[in-house]
């Protein structure tokens, strides 16, 4: 078994999740080999070091002091415009605001295309079309003679 | 009726708003939950304070509970909640309790009740508290959620897949946590073992 093997198995080793096989080679692996030890030592020790913090104790009458706390009016941890009030309120806003700031785009959009067309006409763009439909009465009389 | 499935039973009558069935669970799961705050967030008497948040919590949230899930698991996710909310908090108001995380109150002055201990010699005693300490901060400097695996398996003796399913992930990430974590703690508590 080689080292890399055996230092992927610390965990294992630890939670207790290695096979009988497996934990006797990995037993005589450590027993041979000073590197992976105290590498082993280490990682286990500061492990099992843990079990030491005992924790502590809720006071006297922990219990009955919750039970009453039942009753309190919610305690809402969150930025007052995180309320769903707000949020609700912020987001018709939103809509109304875009819905209205399209509209008013598109009018303008039409306008100014209107306002081109006709200072284009204006400026006698299409003055050979006006020409020609000027004359079409002739056009058309021409092609019955 | 193993201790899970009382659990079950007490959340059930806990969801038609029986509040000696939520009793019996506080009195069950209190010292569980305590600790698991506690060694979060370094101070007891917010521990306290969250501890009750937590069981306010589950009886507000009791008709949510599906009696598939674990009871214990559902206690332990609200309860990451609750911690987490409460760095969210102390990050928006860093004044109000954070120095209480580089600063830990000592829980007897404060009146938290420490389990017995057998009196040693005072010098002893000095380093044993001084070794509690360095544990406390080396598991509390872990970032979140390698400082809620180790608790939950270290202290909880929770499976991988329970953990999983507390932190929202998989069991191979869990297991990566896990392992990350273990790496971390033996840097910090090099020289304590």
């Amino acid at each position: 078994m080689s080292c890399q093997t055996v230092r992927e198995q610390f965990d294992h080793r630890l939670d207790g999740r290695l096979s009988g096989h497996e934990q006797a080679a990995f037993e005589v692996h450590l027993a041979g080999c000073a590197d992976c030890r105290r590498e082993w030592e280490a990682y286990a020790s500061a492990w099992q070091v843990l079990a030491r913090d005992e924790g502590i104790e809720p006071s006297f009458g922990f219990a009955e002091r919750t039970l009453r706390r039942l009753n309190e009016p919610r305690v809402d941890i969150r930025q007052w415009w995180w309320r769903p009030s707000i949020r609700w309120a912020t987001l018709a806003t939103t809509v109304v605001a875009l819905a209205v700031t399209a509209r008013v785009g598109h009018e303008r959009m039409l306008n100014k295309r209107h306002a081109e067309l006709y200072a284009r006409v204006q400026q006698g763009e299409y003055l050979e079309d006006y020409d020609v439909i000027a004359n079409l009465d002739q056009l058309k009389g021409g092609n019955h003679e | 009726m193993t201790s899970s499935d009382s659990d079950v039973a007490l959340m059930l009558r806990v969801r038609e708003g029986d509040t000696d069935a939520l009793r019996e669970l506080i009195e069950r799961h209190q010292r569980t939950v305590i600790n698991t705050i506690h060694r979060a967030i370094g101070d007891a008497s917010e521990a306290e304070d969250l501890t009750q948040r937590v069981f306010v919590q589950v009886y507000r949230s009791a008709k949510r509970y599906k009696p598939t899930a674990k009871f214990t698991t559902w206690l332990f996710t609200i309860t990451r909640n609750t911690i987490l909310n409460e760095h969210r908090r102390r990050s928006r108001h860093p004044s109000e309790s954070l120095d209480a995380l580089q600063e830990p109150r000592d829980s007897e002055s404060a009146g938290w009740q420490l389990p017995d201990t057998t009196m040693r010699d005072p010098a002893q005693e000095a380093v044993e508290r001084e070794l509690r300490e360095r544990i406390k901060e080396a598991v509390r400097e872990l970032p979140e959620p390698q400082r809620t695996a180790v608790i939950l398996c270290r202290y909880e003796g929770l499976s991988y897949e329970e953990i999983a399913e507390v932190l929202g992930c998989s069991v191979s990430a869990t297991k990566s946590l896990l392992h990350r974590a273990r790496l971390a703690l033996k840097d910090k508590l090099r020289g304590y073992c």
